[in-house]
């Protein structure tokens, strides 16, 4: 027997199935019932499937004890005490817990301003600093009335041995 | 269950009233064992209490409940297939304890059956079929017969598509009509592995 013969079979008895369960809409439902009006081994099929369905209904439903009910919710109480219990111990590592991320979270969003004003907002000093070294030979630069002969000092080092100088 | 979730004990006591019988015989039949059962039960009442807060007003209770209910007896399940145990064996049909179904079943007439089946015979037969379907078709039935639940409703509670709750039905009572048609033609007792009726 072929897999599409399987394939058609297992989806004819899908149908009859949602047919008996009333889960098809009515034109499938009418689709359906004309081909359960012209083949009869359809019908025997969906007899036998409606047939063994029923028989489900022998199954019993269980009896309670009276008892059963009451231990369920005693079951619960005592659960829901012991959950009530557990809170409550664990309420002051849970309060520290809270503290730690609330300062923690302060302290990184303090961290983060302070970084963001210091990008957006230089030092005023840091311009004073790097002109330091003019600022110290100020005068002695004055002396010299001829800017092209500062710079030839300049590339001779002059300058920079002065610098390293004051710096010991 | 709104009460409930605003923490009213007599409402959760009535809920358990209410649903107590129609959680047990769903888990029964899909355990196969009323000790594990009634433990169940019990375990997803808790679990109700435990999650009233998380209820949506929107949702229906019987699906929310038994999607609860269907978590709680898959995970005893896979727990339990880890241990060796026979399982969904038929209970005893009587004090006398139980006899062959041969011996049970009378002449068939007409094209239905109409013998005078022992009820608590019959029972262990259907009972034995059932223990035939996987635990997913065997809740899609339960779902379906006892709770009468439409597909989607089945689908929601087992976290499938309705398709595929079709499909599972279809199998699921496919698998019931072949175990159960001989018993029911000609009384033949379904022969099932591990899972016969006992005869002495």
């Amino acid at each position: 027997m072929s897999e599409a013969h399987n394939n058609a079979e297992a989806s004819i008895e899908e149908q009859l199935v949602a047919y008996l369960d009333g889960e098809l809409d009515a034109e499938t439902g009418r689709r359906i019932e004309g081909m359960l009006a012209s083949d009869a081994q359809l019908r025997r099929t969906l007899q036998e499937l409606d047939r063994s369905w029923e028989l489900l209904g022998e199954l019993d439903a269980p009896e309670l004890a009276e008892t059963f009910t009451q231990s369920t919710l005693e079951m619960v109480t005592v659960a829901a005490s012991e959950d009530l219990q557990q809170y409550r111990a664990e309420a002051p590592r849970r309060r520290r817990r809270q503290w730690t991320i609330v300062g923690g979270g302060l302290l990184a969003a303090g961290l983060v301003g302070f970084l963001v004003a210091a990008w957006f907002k230089p030092d005023p000093n840091q311009q004073l600093i790097e002109d330091l070294p003019l600022l110290v030979n100020v005068e002695q630069y004055r002396q010299i009335d001829d800017f092209e002969f500062l710079q030839m000092l300049s590339r001779e080092g002059l300058f920079v041995e002065e610098e390293g100088d004051e710096t010991q | 269950m709104l009460e409930v979730r605003e923490d009213n004990a007599a409402a959760f006591e009535e809920l358990v009233l209410r649903y107590q019988g129609r959680l047990l015989t769903v888990l029964e039949h899909l355990v196969g064992s009323r000790d594990l059962a009634e433990d169940l039960t019990q375990e997803v009442f808790l679990r109700v209490y435990r999650a009233r807060k998380t209820y949506v007003a929107s949702a229906k209770f019987s699906t929310w409940l038994f999607t609860i209910a269907n978590n709680v007896a898959s995970n005893a399940l896979r727990s339990r297939s880890r241990r060796p145990e026979v399982t969904l064996q038929p209970r005893d049909s009587g004090p006398l304890g139980p006899r062959p179904l041969d011996v049970m079943l009378q002449a068939s007439s007409g094209q239905m059956p109409a013998r005078q089946l022992d009820k608590a015979e019959m029972r262990d037969v259907v009972r034995m079929a059932l223990g035939v379907l996987n635990e997913r078709q065997r809740m899609a039935v339960l779902l379906c017969k006892f709770e009468g639940m439409s597909y989607a409703d089945i689908a929601q509670t087992m976290e499938l598509s309705p398709q595929a709750v079709k499909s599972l039905l279809s199998r699921a009572r496919g698998n019931l009509r072949e175990v159960l048609e001989p018993y029911l033609q000609h009384g033949d007792p379904p022969v099932v592995e591990g899972r016969e009726p006992r005869t002495e």
